[in-house]
């Protein structure tokens, strides 16, 4: 998921990176200036990161009934089913790894038979909560997904073998999954978690990335932003690039799509309005109210109707 | 009602400002600063007028002064100090008279006016310019389709402080409050010391 192509690659090297380079990003939207406004937190509550992005409720009651009425939401099939694809990405890229650890680049046929090998999927606890015409479908896409992920690492790695035959096995990991998953970080500089989790960092196009399994929303960049803020203030470097990949399966088939971003000045400050407004509805317990095109599907929908 | 670009530099400065301007409009005195920005304006333009365009790193091209733009789609008005044509494109240039770098309010202000200069000459402008007078700085700015997305909920995020007739949030920075012309008349400022503001939270 994580890998760009060679179009995405080019728009990369010749569009998004010289961008990056050049973002003039104004220095009270840095992470590292957290301990002043506007980035400082004027509440004591700590947020996720997704709590601060998601607007998939218009007036954010959803997470007004998690947090201020403190009700157990269940999680709805969208929810159960992106935990558990996220869990299978991360899974073939950490089990990738090991392959190559253990085995080495040498002989070559040895460790590539390893990774052709078919991947055992370990599902999250809540599947079992889905009907079993869902558990059916959750099982055929994730092994769709698994297998993508796969032969997209095993290309990589035979790419790299047949360019540098005496390479180690810890640059052939660097050079053929040179991505970090479920980067944790703490957030408490912001206001956020102690315990965030971007789901990677990409150490060779440097870029906080996502995934996203559902149709594209403008504030899915929220997330890439919050991640950047809080890398920035963990470690003083900018971070000024974020991509969100979006997974979509269709007829048995999965599609794959990027969007780069730059994280700059205008998103900064969309993050940080949404984390105050937020933050401020938690603290003053202020009910925003009903949304007025609430969704079935919300996982919040009983509570709130 | 258009708005004028000046409300999105105030609504950045501090959104309470819009509730002084429309809602509960109280008298400010002319201060020293404004009126010496004023007298270095006219200065500027003077001298401006003799200068070549190499400080803009523009070969040639032709500078125009305080043209009052409007745009109804937009809902924007205001007077931009100049701007200077090369080859059909255009490059708004606002002129600061501030010590410091250019910041947010000022940057906004600059893409307000560049959409404005778009609808003005149906055309599309890619780049406008910050000229930090007393550095004698130039801070090219690029315009983002991000950055016009902004303005425009800027636009409705004034309006509704003027439909709802409430007074927004005071500005969180104690040293803008400390600077604000409005600073008399905002009954809570006293309480807002800095302590609380620098208090971090673990
Ligand atoms: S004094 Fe502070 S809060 Fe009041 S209008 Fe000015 S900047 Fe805003």
């Amino acid at each position: 998921m994580y890998f760009l192509n060679e179009i995405e690659r080019k728009m990369f090297l010749k569009k998004m990176l010289p961008k990056a380079r050049v973002l003039d990003v104004d220095d009270e939207l840095r992470g590292w200036n957290w301990h002043q406004p506007p980035l400082a937190p004027a509440y004591e509550e700590r947020l996720a990161v997704y709590e601060v992005s998601n607007t998939y409720c218009s007036t954010h009651r959803d997470l007004y009934v998690r947090r201020v009425l403190k009700t157990r939401i269940n999680p709805n099939y969208f929810m159960i089913s992106g935990k558990a694809f996220h869990q299978i990405v991360v899974s073939v890229i950490e089990h990738a790894k090991k392959l190559i650890y253990f085995h080495g680049p040498t002989p070559q046929g040895r460790l590539t038979s390893a990774l052709r090998q078919a991947f055992e999927i370990s599902w999250p606890s809540e599947v079992n909560m889905l009907t079993e015409e869902q558990k059916n479908d959750l099982t055929n896409k994730g092994k769709c997904l698994a297998e993508y992920e796969q032969g997209r690492i095993l290309a990589r790695v035979e790419e790299v073998l047949t360019q540098q035959p005496y390479i180690g096995a810890d640059a052939l990991v660097h050079l053929t999954v040179p991505v970090v998953c479920e980067h944790k970080l703490d957030g408490r500089f912001l206001g956020l978690s102690q315990y965030l989790s971007a789901d990677a960092f990409m150490m060779s196009d440097p870029m906080v990335m996502d995934i996203k399994f559902g149709s594209p929303r403008k504030f899915h960049r929220l997330s890439t932003t919050g991640y950047a803020l809080a890398m920035e203030a963990l470690y003083e470097m900018p971070v000024n690039l974020g991509c969100i990949c979006y997974g979509e399966f269709k007829n048995g088939q999965l599609i794959v799509n990027r969007d780069m971003h730059l994280i700059d000045d205008e998103l900064r400050q969309w993050f940080i309005e949404s984390r105050d407004e937020k933050m401020r509805m938690i603290y003053e317990e202020i009910d925003p109210g009903l949304a007025d095109d609430c969704q079935e599907t919300c996982p919040a929908y009983e509570e709130c109707h | 009602m258009n708005l004028k670009v000046t409300d999105i530099k105030q609504y950045i400065y501090c959104p309470r400002i819009i509730y002084f301007l429309y809602i509960c409009p109280v008298s400010k005195k002319t201060t020293y600063k404004m009126e010496s920005g004023k007298v270095e304006h006219m200065v500027l333009d003077k001298l401006e007028e003799r200068r070549t365009l190499k400080r803009y790193r523009l070969a040639e091209g032709e500078r125009v002064f305080h043209t009052y733009l409007e745009s109804e789609r937009i809902g924007l008005q205001g007077k931009l100090d100049m701007h200077i044509v090369v080859d059909k494109q255009y490059y708004p240039v606002e002129y600061k008279f501030t010590e410091r770098s250019a910041s947010l309010n000022h940057k906004y202000q600059l893409v307000s006016y560049a959409m404005l200069l778009e609808d003005y000459y149906r055309c599309t402008v890619r780049n406008g310019l910050l000229y930090l007078v007393p550095k004698n700085e130039i801070i090219p700015v690029e315009i983002t389709p991000n950055a016009r997305e902004f303005v425009y909920e800027i636009i409705d995020k004034i309006r509704q402080i003027i439909r709802s007739e409430r007074v927004p949030e005071r500005q969180r920075k104690v040293n803008k409050c400390r600077d604000c012309e409005y600073r008399r008349f905002c009954g809570d400022i006293d309480i807002w010391t800095k302590e609380r503001v620098d208090k971090c939270i673990f």
